[in-house]
Formats: structure tokens, sequence, C-alpha cells
């Protein structure tokens, strides 16, 4: 079988001369309009429902409320298709069967080639601008015009690039860009695959041909239109009213009232005639607020100062010096970055490639929280950070200014796939767009905009189109008609102090490595030549000199001709040079590998000390005239509907001031600024709910709203209604203060209450969502890795900076790379999302795509398995017996007696200690037995007694007691 | 698992509560919302009387060649060496290396009492295609991997969302308690593309991830400790902790996940020996491991994993995927080297599977699906070395089921007369799911899952229909 290489220009042109379309033909009036008369036009006739009229192929392209009811030429695009499909439609009717939908498909597929609607309607820019945007854009469109021409407007086309017009109105034939599609030429072949562009399908050229034939007319009113008003009945669902501040109700137990959270809580125990729980005891509120605040358990030191600590406000001094710790930023900052989406990789495809800058926005979230940076100033940074500053004219960079700027990596953290060659597509592009105005929406909105994308949302009031408008807030900066990948999307701003660190690190290794290669290129190069030389032989001699030129230039930086030339002496120009992949060269000149070869391991290893640059991961506005912005239609990237413009959904807009973007200098719309100032104007009514709702449900492990990012139609009523609206508006009173929440709700008898459960009350109040008790929580996965270092003394605290490395064990675990102090904790740990850490994965930590709202709890056993048998909780007990025995040497109850206050932040009880003493000699007894019979080389009774204290401290990391917080 | 009630409470008197009666009650523990509470692998009632009770998932990675297999296409040696039509072209991948239509190079012939044409690729599969189903009319929706894998996975071309096999767990739980209800088999020489995500509960509880059983060393990831103690060491490491935990409960009455957690301890003691036992193939006859291909270098370690898969199901597994050396079946460039060693590597150990299953009465119960991401183009890719294979082909591909439920000796849908696109009976890749998720028993619009307040599905919001054409 002979098989010919063509070039898909060749392929492209055949086809326009009419070589053979495969396919089944159908034609309407024979094939399509007696199945629509039979099933259809009775609702979609002359009375037409939703607008829809299906009688005429005119009709079905115009189609109704929903847009186009097919897109010829692609069935699986087609609404029409897809509502017969899944017995959708007919409504109420059976469904078709498989032969008429297989005429309906193949007259869609067709009706794209045959012209069939040529006649029905008229082609203007809006069914021509996605071919422009999609095909052409990348190279003659914002960012750049290749010969300068400029595709983008009616003006630009006409005038044209190097070689003329690109356009005759009412004649495709004479047309520039007509003739160099149909001849292969644009998109040109050889860059489409680095630009991601595929060339234009035969409808789309067909289109292009029958615009342009009808004197390439203009876009019909495409002047975007506000959505009308909403109905009162649409606004008046409570979480779109804005939160009143109601009176602090009085209760009968007064005395069970430490502060205004009590008595919104009592009054509706009381009613069920119920109270609180008694006060949890003393190291039980020590180890439940440092968990909560901290995301450990407290030292030996802390639980003794604590107990030593007899005068009036014991407590409230704890909870304050919690607040004021380093490690309350570590364990909240984990608690927002979850909302986020936090990740340092960008997943969606193999490479899973590394984001380098990403923990700096990590670190923002912990110093803001530890400064208690006021709420509404945190989201306008996360939002705008880029506009608050000048960043382009800071004359010295400050501390806060990489924070204000590393901020936006907020709206940076989901998945994004689009550096891939294969998946940048400009339908992906809006993918990482959809995804992040989903954490927009539900971290700090809570409503629900995703459905919208698609469709009206069928519950809340909240159009398609305002969906659209919401997305165009941010298009100034992710804009997926001009694109930055993620490897391409950073601002270069730095700290002097960090740009001098690196220029420290590696300049000297940069050194070595110039020096390193000098000598590899040395060794490489003559090889090259000679064998350049041999090959050159055997090609015409007027040849040799232009190929010898082409083989020094690097393959960018080679020419139009030059590349023609290369490509038809592809084999003669495979040769490795010095520059080439290590594999090749080693390939072609195996006489190198013991030469060359360590000195490519060598530079290798010098290359991975080097450190990157300072940079920022963060959104920031692209400048110049940003791409318009349009509803897509069922959210296909390539069925542009009506023009949207910037603007807030209107079931808010209605309660809040205007949404008035302001241009705060020159290159900045001011679109995200205006919408951060929207989202947190006194008497928003969702944003200090939504935030006070979380904080609730990270301290009482449900919220008052059981759905945090839900507070639309769907979501579940507030439990407490009052005391929800008494919190969004005290955050307000309190200047945003987040710490102050904190300190107010966890000083309320509520909060101080035990988790034993009280029979009687567990049947009035069954799934305590009263509060009647405090509910027996279990750490998250966070907590139990940090706490297992932090008890058993293998902590590393180092704070901020580049996160710790994890590496897949032999066995498939994956774990935390340790530094030469410990481990770091989690939240220091890579986020590498091919290769989470088996711990936190086992114990429900979440695998953002594109954030996690709320963790769910399994029980499982492969929990039991990884903290059983897992060298990495087994290595921590043991290192903490061999301490035990250090400190305590030859005083096996005092041994004992630490490990239950350092693991349990308790004291044994002299029970608890007689228990474990007989369960270490009998765990001795089988160690000896087993070092014997395993032929132990070092001391069998001294080695005995530690693994056995090692078994017993292992059993103490596994007990329920450490893992859940009473 | 919030509320604890009378039975919880009257069942722990005297302390005789028994971790299979307690999970019993657990499971039908439900919200005063109506929403699920507890997430544990207890099996469920199903919606309605399922053909299939367990599923093996063939996974062939990379796309194999419907031209070259499944799907005989004489008109495209009519075509032979014409350049593609645009929109074929437009399609591609690799947009410098395109080729002309290119036939097989294979001979198709019939096999069986019904007739089916396969290629000669598959002497194995020949033999019981009167066994199976083969669907014609597969779509897509990507041309590339990541985004088709997590499509055929998890019904989205997006990571996130959680996998066939985790939904059905979560529908249905599974079986056998000592062991993983949804259980990965990957290919030591290779990990799939997109790697663990394949088999990722998603927003659904970890609970329903997939767990990896391995082929060589303890299966599941420290099921045991790299140093093995002796049996009675380890049981008294076990009793101290069974102690602590005990005590610590019984100062804590009515808190129904303490007595869970006890009882997981349990049951991860209990794995260690059923998965182990599971995993040692060594009781199964020479006769059975030669039907394998185990004798053979070539087919040996497939063949171990898929005889694991039957292992897995007759214990009550209820799902279980089979992954394929990293992405054996995406023949670009050189078609016959590279799609005849994922033939040899495969045909003859599945082909021993449909009738091992069947000789032992599983394959009523069992459903066995046989398919990649997508197919591949009926165009050459031509590369450097003037080799040829295909590009990826999304819009037109083939998939075979076999047993729990589906007819056998059956076609089903039709490509064009190319092999390119699928025009008869099409079924989109929701239309798979919602027709495997229905041979369970589950209706494919009531598995639902609250996120956010919506109920999410495996179908989503896309159109899905069950394939009742294909079902027996």
């Amino acid at each position: 079988m002979g098989i010919v290489r063509v070039p898909v220009g060749v392929v492209a042109a055949c086809m326009l001369l009419g070589v053979p379309a495969v396919g089944l033909s159908a034609s309407f009036e024979a094939g399509v309009l007696p199945i629509l008369e039979r099933r259809c036009l009775a609702c979609h006739g002359e009375s037409p429902q939703g607008g829809l009229r299906l009688g005429t192929p005119a009709d079905i392209l115009e189609g109704g409320q929903s847009g186009a009811a097919i897109v010829p030429g692609y069935p699986d695009r087609s609404l029409m298709l897809a509502k017969i499909v899944s017995g959708q439609m007919p409504m109420g009717g059976a469904r078709l069967p498989e032969s008429e939908i297989h005429a309906i498909r193949s007259w869609i597929d067709e009706a794209g080639r045959s012209g069939e609607l040529a006649s029905a309607t008229r082609t203007t820019e809006t069914d021509v601008l996605p071919i422009f945007q999609m095909r052409c854009g990348r190279c003659h469109g914002k960012r750049a015009q290749e010969g300068d021409l400029d595709l983008r407007t009616a003006e630009s086309r006409l005038k044209g690039g190097k070689s003329g017009p690109a356009l005759v109105p009412g004649n495709p034939d004479e047309s520039l860009l007509i003739q160099r599609i149909a001849d292969g030429e644009m998109p040109p072949p050889d860059m489409l695959f680095e630009n991601n562009v595929k060339t234009p399908s035969d409808t789309e050229v067909a289109l292009l041909r029958k615009w342009i034939a009808e004197g390439a007319l203009p876009a019909e009113d495409d002047n975007p239109v506000p959505e009308p008003p909403l109905a009162a009945r649409d606004l008046s669902h409570w979480a779109f009213q804005a939160p009143a501040r109601p009176e602090v109700p009085q209760v009968a137990n007064a005395d069970q009232v430490r502060n205004p959270i009590d008595a919104f809580l009592l009054r509706r125990l009381e009613a069920t005639g119920l109270g609180f729980s008694p006060e949890a005891d003393g190291l039980a509120l020590l180890r439940r607020a440092s968990l909560d605040l901290t995301g450990m358990p407290p030292t030996p030191a802390e639980v003794r100062a604590y107990q030593g600590d007899t005068s009036p406000g014991r407590y409230e001094r704890m909870v304050d010096r919690l607040l004021d710790s380093e490690e309350y930023g570590e364990r909240w900052a984990q608690i927002w970055l979850d909302l986020a989406g936090y990740a340092d990789s960008e997943g969606v495809i193999d490479e899973d490639r590394l984001r380098q800058h990403a923990w700096r926005y990590r670190d923002y979230v912990i110093r803001a929280l530890n400064a208690d940076k006021p709420y509404d100033r945190f989201l306008t940074e996360q939002i705008a950070g880029d506009e608050l500053i000048d960043y382009a004219n800071l004359e010295s960079v400050t501390q806060d200014d990489v924070d204000t700027l590393a901020a936006t990596g907020f709206l940076r953290m989901t998945p994004d796939g689009t550096y891939g060659s294969a998946t940048g597509s400009i339908a992906e592009r809006f993918n990482v767009v959809a995804d992040e105005m989903e954490v927009l929406s539900s971290a700090v909105m809570g409503v629900t905009v995703g459905c919208a994308r698609c469709h009206d949302h069928k519950y809340d009031p909240l159009s398609q189109k305002e969906y659209y408008s919401l997305s165009a807030v941010f298009q100034t900066a992710l804009d997926p008609y001009d694109w930055r990948d993620p490897t391409e999307r950073f601002l270069d701003v730095g700290l002097r102090s960090e740009y001098e660190a690196a220029r420290r690190t590696n300049e000297p290794v940069q050194e070595r490595i110039d020096t390193l290669k000098k000598e590899f290129d040395a060794l490489v190069t003559p090889h090259f030549d000679r064998e350049l030389e041999r090959r050159l032989a055997e090609v015409p001699e007027e040849l040799r000199e232009a190929l010898r030129e082409i083989a020094g230039t690097a393959r960018k930086e080679r020419t139009r001709a030059q590349n023609t030339l290369a490509k038809q002496h592809e084999e003669l120009l495979k040769i490795p040079n010095a520059d080439g992949e290590w594999h090749q060269i080693a390939e072609a000149f195996p006489e190198l590998k013991d030469t060359a070869g360590p000195i490519n391991t060598r530079i290798k290893e010098l290359k991975a000390e080097l450190i990157p640059e300072p940079r920022i991961r963060g959104v920031y506005d692209l400048g110049g005239e940003p791409s318009r912005t349009y509803l897509l239609q069922r959210g296909d990237a390539q069925a542009i509907g009506q023009r949207v413009l910037p603007g807030v959904p209107r079931m808010l807009a209605a309660r809040t001031a205007a949404y008035e973007p302001e241009a705060p200098r020159e290159g900045t719309s001011g679109n995200r600024l205006a919408f951060a100032q929207w989202l947190t104007q006194p008497g928003h009514p969702l944003t200090a709910r939504v935030m006070m709702n979380r904080i609730w449900l990270n301290h009482f492990g449900q919220g008052i709203v059981s759905t945090p990012s839900n507070f639309g139609l769907t979501g579940a009523a507030p439990t407490h209604p009052e005391l929800l609206d008494w919190l969004a508006t005290e955050f307000l009173r309190q200047g945003w203060s987040i710490k102050a929440m904190h300190r107010m709700i966890m000083t309320s008898a509520a909060y101080r209450q035990s988790s034993l459960v009280d029979p009687g009350a567990a049947e009035r109040d069954p799934d305590n969502t009263l509060l009647s008790r405090m509910p027996l929580r279990r750490m998250d996965a966070e907590a139990l890795h940090d706490s297992i270092l932090r008890v058993t003394g293998r902590l590393d605290p180092q704070r901020f900076g580049r996160p710790a490395k994890v590496t897949k064990k032999e066995n498939g675990e994956i774990v935390p790379d340790a530094t030469e102090k410990g481990w770091r904790r989690a939240v220091y740990v890579l986020r590498k999302r091919r290769m989470p850490v088996t711990l936190l994965e086992v114990f429900d930590a979440p695998k953002p795509a594109p954030n996690c709202t709320e963790r769910r709890e399994s029980n499982v056993a492969p929990q039991a398995l990884q903290m059983m048998n897992s060298d990495a909780a087994l290595e921590h007990a043991r290192f903490l017996a061999g301490r035990l025995i250090d400190e305590h040497a030859g005083r096996p109850d005092a041994q004992i007696g630490s490990a239950y206050m350092r693991i349990l932040s308790r004291p044994a009880t002299s029970e608890e200690v007689k228990l474990a003493s007989a369960d270490l000699a009998a765990l001795s007894e089988h160690w000896l037995r087993h070092l014997d019979e395993s032929r132990h080389l070092g001391p069998r009774q001294q080695a005995a007694r530690w693994m056995a204290l090692g078994s017993l401290t292992h059993a103490l990391l596994n007990s329920a007691e450490f893992l859940y917080i009473d | 698992m919030k509320r604890p009630n009378r039975r919880d409470f009257f069942s722990r008197i005297g302390d005789g509560i028994h971790g299979a009666a307690l999970a019993w009650l657990l499971q039908g523990e439900l919200s005063a919302s109506g929403g699920r509470t507890t997430y544990d692998q207890k099996p469920r009632d199903p919606h309605f009387d399922p053909k299939a009770k367990s599923v093996i998932h063939l996974f062939m990675n990379g796309g194999p060649s419907q031209v070259d297999l499944f799907d005989y296409k004489p008109e495209l040696e009519k075509h032979a060496g014409a350049p593609a039509p645009r929109d074929l072209a437009n399609q591609l991948e690799f947009t410098d290396e395109v080729g002309t239509l290119m036939p097989s190079p294979y001979k198709f012939r019939k096999h069986g009492q019904c007739g089916m044409e396969i290629s000669d690729l598959l002497p194995g599969l020949a033999t019981v295609v009167d066994d199976i189903t083969l669907v014609r009319s597969m779509h897509g929706e990507h041309f590339n991997h990541e985004p088709s894998l997590y499509l055929m996975h998890s019904g989205r071309t997006l990571p996130g969302r959680p996998a066939l096999g985790a939904w059905t767990v979560y529908g249905l739980g599974t079986e056998n308690q000592n062991l993983p209800g949804y259980v990965v088999l990957d290919d030591p020489k290779g990990y799939p593309i997109n790697d663990l995500q394949n088999w990722q509960s998603g927003w659904l509880p970890q609970v329903y991830q997939g767990t990896k059983f391995r082929a060589e060393g303890p299966p599941v990831l420290n099921l045991r400790r790299d140093e093995e103690l002796p049996g009675p060491l380890a049981e008294a490491e076990r009793s101290l902790v069974r102690r602590l935990n005990r005590a610590h409960r019984d100062q804590r009455p009515m808190q129904p996940q303490l007595d869970a957690r006890i009882e997981s301890y349990e049951l991860a003691a209990r794995m260690q020996m059923a998965a182990t036992d599971v995993a040692d193939l060594s009781s199964e006859s020479e006769a059975t491991k030669e039907m394998y291909g185990m004798d053979d270098e070539r087919t040996r370690a497939y063949g171990a994993r898929l005889l694991l898969a039957r292992r897995l199901v007759e214990r009550g597994v209820r799902f279980v995927q089979v992954f394929i050396e990293y992405q054996i079946w995406d023949n670009h460039l050189n078609l016959d080297r590279e799609l005849g060693y994922a033939c040899r590597k495969t045909d003859k150990p599945v082909a021993a599977l449909i009738r091992d299953l069947k000789q032992r009465g599983l394959l009523d119960s069992t459903l066995v699906i046989w398919g990649g991401e997508f197919g591949r183009m009926p165009l050459a890719q031509v590369g450097q070395a003037g080799t040829s294979g295909r590009d990826h082909g999304p819009a037109g591909f083939s998939i075979w089921m076999a047993g729990g439920g589906v007819k056998g000796g059956h076609v089903h849908g039709a490509t064009d007369e190319i092999g390119h696109k699928a025009v008869e009976d099409r079924v989109s890749v929701h239309d798979f799911h919602a027709t495997m998720l229905h041979l369970l028993g589950l209706d494919p619009e009531r598995l639902v899952f609250n996120v956010h307040g919506l109920d999410e599905r495996l179908i989503g919001q896309y159109p899905a229909r069950v394939v009742r054409e294909i079902l027996a």
C-alpha cells in the first residue's frame, strides 16, 4: 500500500475543489419536514412554544429563547437534536425512533455543507467573528498583527496588510482571505500545533464565503441589552435581603448566657425544654481551642501553664494567646486555601506542571490572617490587588506590595491545562475562567452560578446572560481570546532582597554551569561537525552551504525559506548538536558517554540548585482594548450569542449600591476593583453572612446554614436566622475583624459545653442542630499530620517560602520529604495534584477541582491501615519512645506518663499507668523473642524495651482519643 | 453520623455490640432532611432488579483503532491514498504528519454463529464473539487523551468528578466487606494517563475511591508493615489499640462514629487476610493459568491480572478496573508493530476471562467492558521515518461489552463508510454510562449526590439514554 505524505494545505485545497464528501445526504423537504409535521409542529408551529418555530429551515436556524435550534454541520452541538435524543422532546410524547433521529441528524450534518440554508438567512459579522477569533486571532488579532494584518474590525480587514485588503465585499473568490485559506497557506500548517489552532472546517469556510458574497455585512444589533429588573417575588428570598441587626432575646436561664450568641441559641433550646450541656473540663477546653485555632494540640508546657493558672479569665487569656500565635494563620489559611482550590501544580494534563510561585499566595493568606487584615480588605486584595497599587511604577518594592499583588493568586488556583499543546483551545480557556467563577461564587458569594453557564438558572433568579456579565468583569484580565497560559502569566515584581538572594545563589552556580557547558560543547561539537560534513557530502554541492547554515541556526530563528529547505532535508539535519537532548546525543555518539556524560549529569545537578527569580502568579489587567464579551449558547465557545457587558447579578444588585467601574489609572479597567467594592459594601446581603457561617462551621463542625456555598433557593434555610444576622452585623461593627469573631464565638457558653451526649437531650435534639452540646469532632487531615509531628517532636516549624517536596516511596506511598530539622506543617508541603500525600489523602484532604467548600469525613479501613502500618507514623512513634527513654531513664512509669502528656495533652491516671506498664512488660517479652528469633545483632534487652515503648506510643497515636476532639 | 438514637443506645447494652450489626444500623441512618449522612460500602438496594452485580472494566488506554480491529470498511479501500476531507483533517492533533486515507492492512473475517466481523489481530476474541455486544457507534468529545479519559471515567472532560466505580459503590455498596468495593489493577509497566485521577472519588467521600491492587508484593498500600512482625506480637499491638479505643468509647456513650472507627480497625485486620488471599494465584489450576496465557512471557502479566479480576468479582467485589501498560493503543506512527504488540498482550487473556466467567456461571452477573477513550482516524499519520499509524479519532469508535445483561453476538450502530464518524444508532459516552448504571439496577437520573445544594449525577445534565437495543 502506498502511503503519501500530503501537507494539510493540499488536503484543504482538494476538498474545496470538490473531492467527493463522504456521508449521506438528506433533504429537508423529503427527509425532515414530514417528521417535524408529525412530531413537533403542534407546539412549534403557528403559536410557538418558547418562541421556537420549526416549520422552515430559516425558522429552525433563527431558533427561540434558547438560541438557534441547530448549528448547521454540527449535530452534536444542536440543541434540537440534543432534546430529541434525550427524549426531553417531544414533550410528553414517545421518543423518536432511531431512523427519524438519524434523518434529522444527517440533515443538520449536511446543512452546513450543502448551502441549503444559504437562502434562508443572511450572514453577518456576528456569524464569522468566532471563526476569526478562533482560527486567525493568534496572529492577526490583539497581540500580533503578522504581515500588518489585523482581522478584528471591519476597517482593519478592509485596510488589510502588506498584501492588500483581506477581503473584497461581494466577491469571495477575489478575497485574499478566502484564497489563502483555500490554498492551505492560512492558517500556516507548520504553526498549527504550537499555536493550538485548527484549520477552519468546510462549514466555516462556506460561511466565510457566504458572508463575503453577501457584502461582508456588519453585526446586527449587538449592542448589549441589559436584563429587565427582577420581579418582587424573585427578590423575596431571605438571603437576598440585607441582614438587619436583631434584638438579643431574653431567656429564662440567663446564668447560662456568656454573650449574645448564647441568648440566641438558648431561646430555641429552652423552647424545646433543653439548655446547654455543662462546661467541658479545663484540659478538654484547652485541647479543643488549640486544635481549633492552631491545628495542633497543646504542648506539655502549655498544659502545665494552663493548669497552674488559677486567676480569673485564664480561658480568655488562653484564647487570646492562641489567636496571637503564628500557628493560627497557618491553620486558618488551610481553610481559606481549600476555598481558593490552592495547588502547586497546574493539573489537567499528565505533565502536571509545577507552579513555581503559587506559594506566595499561600504566604499572603497566612500573613493576612495573622495580621487580622479586615475581611473587606482581604477580599479586595484577592480580587483586585493589582488595581490597588501602580505596580509598574514602584520606586522600591515592599513586602506589602508583594502581598497585595500575590493576593490575586486567589483566582489563579484552579486546574489550568492551557499550557499543553492539545489542551489550550479557546473552549478550554473558557473552562478555566468558568472554574474561577465557580471559586469566586462558591467561596465568597454563597451562590451557585455554574449552572447558568449553559442555561438560565433553574432555581435561583440568575439568567445565563448575567452569568456572562459576571464573567465579563474578569475578561480584562482573563481573556480567552487573548490568553496568557500559566507559563507566561506573571508579574515580575519582587523584593530587592529576594532578587539579591537569587543572584547570590545563582551567580556562582551559573558560572560553574557555563564553564562545564563550554567543556561539554568542546567535546560534542567536533562529532557534530564531522557527522554533518559526512552527510553533506551526499547532497548536491550548491545546497551544502545553505544546509550548513541551517544546521547552525536554532529552529525558532530560521527564516521561512530555511524552514522549507529544512523540511526537505529533515533526515539529514537530524543530528543532535551540543544544545540537543542528552539521550539523543548519547545515541548518536555513544563514544561520548564516558566523557561528556558525567559533565552533563553535573550540569543537571547544578541547574537544580538555581533559584527561580521572584515572580508573582496573579491576575492583572492585560491592558489595551479587551475582546468583546458574549453569551455562549449552551456554554459552547463556538456558539456565540448576544453581547454582554460587565455586571453583577440582579438578585443582589437590587439591594446594593450600583456596580460602577472607574479606571484607577492608565492600563487597568477598574472592573475588578469596583466589583470588590460592590461585594464588600456594608449591607451586602451575602458577603458577611457567608463568611460568618464559615467561621461558625469551622468551630462547631456544622454551619448555621448547612450548605455553606449555597444560600440560594436550593440551599438550606438557616437553623438560627437571627443569630446569623446578628453575627453578620457584629462582624461589620468589629471592622470586619475575623479574630474578634473567633473570640466572640469561643468565649460563648455554647462553645465551652461538654461534648458528652445526654440521652434525654439527644432524644429532643437528635442532630444537635440546636447545639445542646459541643459535637465530637475528628481532626482533619492536616491537623492529624501536623499533630503527629508536633507530639513526637519531629516538627520543623520553619515558616513561609517554597514548599517541601514530596516523594513516592517504592511501595507507592507518597510522603513529604524531610528537612534538616524534621518535617514541615502540611500547609508548607507541595500540593502537586498527581502526587497527593497519602496520609492526607486517606484522611479526606480535598483534591480541589476547582475548589473544596466543605470537607467530607470518612471513617474507613484504609485509615487504620495507614496509621497502623505506614512507616511514617511508626518511625515518629519510635523516635518519641527513644526520647522518652532518654529523658526518664530507668523510670518506666514516668515514660508512660510523659507519653500520655505529650500525645493526649493530659496526665495519665494511675489506673492507666498500671495497665500500660502491664502492656509494656508483655510487649517487651514479645519483642525480645522476636529479636532473638530474627538474630538481631545489637543489644537485645535495650532494643526490646525501646520497641515496646514504641508500640505504646504508636498505639496512642492510633487511639481515638488522639484523633477526636472532645 | 451525627444522630445517635435509641437503637444505638440499646444495641450497646452489655457491650455486646457486634461490628457488622452496628454497621447495618448505621447504614440505614438518614438525616432529617432525607440525605445520607453516613458513607460506607455496605450493600444497598438498587433502584430496580439488576442484571449485573459486578463490573470488570478492561480499560484500553490510548485509543484502540476501530478501523483495524472491529469496524471493517471496504469503502476505505476504494479511497485509499485519497487526501482527507477537510472536516476530518480539521480534527487531527498532529497537523504536521497528515497522510492519506488508509484502509486497514489486516484481514477481517466473520466469526461465531452470529457472524460478527472482526480483524485477524484478535483470534482469541473471535472465539467468544457470540458472548459479546459490539458497539461500533461510540463518539466522544475531545481529540486528546487527558480530557477524553476524564470523560470516559467520570462523565466530563475536566478533572475532579467521581469515577464510574466510585458512583457504583456509592450507589450499591459491595458484597464483600473484607475487600474494597472498587479495585483498580494497574500495570506495573506504566501508569495510565491521568494516573490516580482515573479512579478518584471527586466530591464523593473518600470511601468510594478506587483502591489500587498491586501486581506484586502486598496488594494494598500499607496492608502490612515493611517489617513483618510475628503473629503474637502483631496481635499484642492490635489489642493494645483496641483496649485504648474501647476505654475511650466507654466514657463517651452514644457517639456512633467511635464504634464505627473501632470496627474500621477490625476490618483492616480482616482485610489483611482477605486481600492477601485473593491476590494469591497459586491455588489456581495449571489449566486455568495456561488459559489466561500465564505460561507465555507476552501474556503472563496481563493474564495474571485478569485472573485476579475474576477472583475479585468471585469474592463479591463490585467494580474492578484493569488498566493497561501506559497507553499502548496510542499507535500514531507504527501501527504494525505497536498494534500487534497490544493485541498479543491482551487478546488471549481477555478471551480466557470471558470463557472462565462463563464456565463458572459468573458471566450473567458480571458486566465486562472493553474499550478505550476514543478510536483512531481512517487516515494515515506518517512519521519522519516513513512508517505510519493513525491519529486520535473521537468522532466514531468501537467498544464491546459482555455478560451482565447485554446481548451476545450482537452489533450495535455503525460509522460512516470510511469508519470516521458514528452515524447510525450513535452512543455517546453519557449513553454508555447510563446503560452501565441501568444494567447494575441504578437509575442514572436518580443516582445523585448533593454538591453545593445541587444534585450531581454521573451523567451530569447531559442528555443520556439507556441503549435498550443492546439489553438481553
